[in-house]
């Protein structure tokens, strides 16, 4: 805050005063416990002024008297200078009624930004809480997917299973009838060799195995 | 003209303070009721500024040169609130009996004489310069809302479609008043260089307890009626300056530096700029996505975000101060800082802390602070 020696104090002045913060590191002063010293100092002010204008009719009253004794009487506008100070009664009254529900105004509005960034500051804390809550279930949730991940390896696995004995299976199967078809020719061939030695053409026709699989 | 009386019996007056201020007005009103209607219920904030512009014109009575432009200016400005020439003699008794009032039994003739004079010139200098600008702008430009985006909890863009073209510079602002809050003007800078079409956008961020603000953002949509009161304002680029550009925003302080980067676009040879815009949440960085679209645009302009009050934010954490210090070269710079009170005191001190001239430094006070 910084004003000229001039500068003549006045109610208004004292309450619409701002302050320069300190500098960060230094010590500073209570921001709400200033303003309301200047609340006081203005109220102060204000009734002192209206105390010194009050003493000021009653100093031209008595003026008025003494000059009225002394012979004059009464001027118009020395009644005209009651009439202003009447008025300027009146318009202090206004100017204490409209600064008081400024100064309600600003405190509610003050409040509410108080009860606001409190609400901010909650729901900051809360909803950290549910990202957290989250990331929990998240990382639950992955860890069932793996295990899920697993069976479904293992059924795989089955699957696989399954079909390397179906393939063992077959493979025996041709093998039987490999073996089966194998004996049946060597046979044959040795009915041919007998026949051949029999001799004769009619026989040689017999010799082609009859196919088995 | 009496420089020492005029000075002397201002100082006896002034020294009552707001009970003067108040004198005054009350002496006004009952003399012209109808002037009331100009000025708001409440006249705590209204008092102050009378104290201001009376003890600065007093205190420069003899300095002509800086005087009279801040007089000219004064005429001017008050066009918007509906002042008319016949309104001066008006003040001018008022302000007489206020002086003679307070003054007791030192006020004579010839002191009434004196001020009388002097009060004439000013008035004079006064209705002059508006005479001058009515023949060139209207009193004020009446305006409506064409979109209508609350960004944040706190933050509305508004864009308006002035009903006559507004001349401006980038960087300048203009006084507002809405139907909604009658008699109270609020400042808001353009957020655009000037366009084709007129239209503005106005950064809009709710006060806590700010009647205007808060009309501005919530209570009003597209089709409100605004009245804007001429240009002002000195935070405007330097376009001789050869050397890189910082532009360091708080919040809604964004506005005319954004102005001033569109501005920028349209030079042949656009300078380098960084833009370091901060917020105390990442909620809180309004505007990120048109400043991405700019970049992508604009390979000249750099922007990075910084968030003070979330520790946990994925960028660069700390001030718009912090981050300068850390991030952005600032040797050859001129830098260009806009936000509330504590933020423009807080950058320019580590802007010369960190070598920076003064001169060099270019700043526009909302007067607005962050609590």
């Amino acid at each position: 805050m910084t004003h000229a020696n001039s500068e003549l104090v006045t109610p208004e002045r004292v309450r619409s005063a701002a302050f320069t913060p300190t500098r960060l590191g230094r010590r500073g002063l209570d921001e709400a416990e200033v303003r309301s010293f200047c609340e006081w100092v203005s109220d102060g002010l204000g009734r002192l002024l209206n105390d010194n204008s009050m003493l000021q009719a009653e100093i031209q009253r008595l003026r008025e008297r003494l000059i009225g004794r002394s012979g004059k009487g009464a001027r118009p506008e020395d009644v005209h200078v009651q009439a202003v100070h009447l008025l300027s009664r009146a318009q202090q009254t206004a100017d204490r009624y409209v600064a008081d529900a400024q100064q309600y105004s600003r405190e509610l509005a003050m409040d509410a930004h108080l009860r606001r960034d409190e609400i901010v500051r909650e729901a900051k804390v809360r909803a950290s809480m549910i990202l957290e809550t989250a990331h929990t279930s998240a990382s639950e949730a992955a860890d069932t997917v793996r295990a899920t991940n697993d069976q479904a390896h293992a059924s795989e696995q089955q699957e696989i299973q399954v079909e390397l004995a179906y393939l063992r299976t077959f493979s025996e199967v041709c093998r039987t009838h490999l073996h089966a078809y194998l004996e049946s020719l060597t046979r044959s061939i040795d009915e041919w060799e007998r026949a051949e030695r029999r001799g004769g053409l009619a026989a040689r026709d017999s010799v082609v195995p009859k196919q088995h699989v | 003209m009496d420089e020492r009386r005029l000075k002397e019996s201002f100082a006896r007056a002034a020294a009552y303070g707001d009970e003067a201020a108040l004198f005054f007005y009350s002496h006004l009103f009952l003399g012209h009721p109808e002037v009331r209607e100009m000025f708001p219920v409440s006249m705590a904030v209204q008092r102050d500024k009378l104290l201001d512009a009376l003890g600065r014109i007093v205190a420069e009575v003899s300095n002509h040169g800086t005087l009279v432009p801040f007089l000219q200016g004064l005429g001017r400005d008050h066009r918007k609130f509906g002042t008319l020439a016949e309104h001066y003699p008006v003040v001018g008794a008022s302000l007489l009996a206020t002086l003679a009032h307070f003054n007791g039994t030192e006020w004579n003739d010839d002191l009434a004489r004196q001020w009388t004079e002097a009060y004439t010139v000013i008035a004079q200098v006064m209705t002059e310069a508006a005479a001058e600008d009515e023949t060139r702008n209207p009193p004020s430009w009446e305006a409506t809302v064409v979109s209508h985006e609350r960004r944040t909890m706190e933050i509305a863009v508004l864009r308006i479609a002035p009903d006559a073209p507004l001349g401006y510079l980038p960087g300048q602002s203009v006084a507002v008043e809405c139907e909604a809050r009658p008699r109270l003007w609020r400042c808001y800078s353009m957020a655009n260089a000037p366009r084709p079409d007129g239209t503005i956008e106005f950064h809009v961020r709710v006060i806590d307890g700010g009647a205007v603000s808060s009309a501005l953002a919530r209570s009003i949509g597209v089709g409100a009626r605004l009245r804007l009161g001429p240009p002002f304002g000195t935070l405007q680029l330097d376009v001789s300056s050869r050397r890189d550009v910082v532009l360091a925003a708080g919040s809604t302080g964004l506005a005319p530096l954004k102005a001033i980067i569109e501005q920028a676009a349209g030079l042949d040879d656009p300078p380098r700029m960084h833009l370091v815009f901060g917020a105390r949440t990442a909620a809180g960085l309004y505007d990120l996505a048109d400043l991405e679209k700019m970049t992508a645009q604009w390979p000249w302009l750099t922007v990075t975000p910084a968030v003070s009050a979330e520790p946990d934010y994925r960028g660069e954490t700390g001030t718009v101060a912090d981050v300068i210090g850390r991030r952005v070269p600032l040797t050859d710079s001129d830098a260009y800082v806009c936000g509330s009170s504590a933020m423009v005191t807080a950058t320019v001190n580590r802007l010369q802390s960190l070598g920076m001239a003064q001169d060099h430094i270019y700043v526009e006070d909302f007067g607005w602070s962050e609590s």
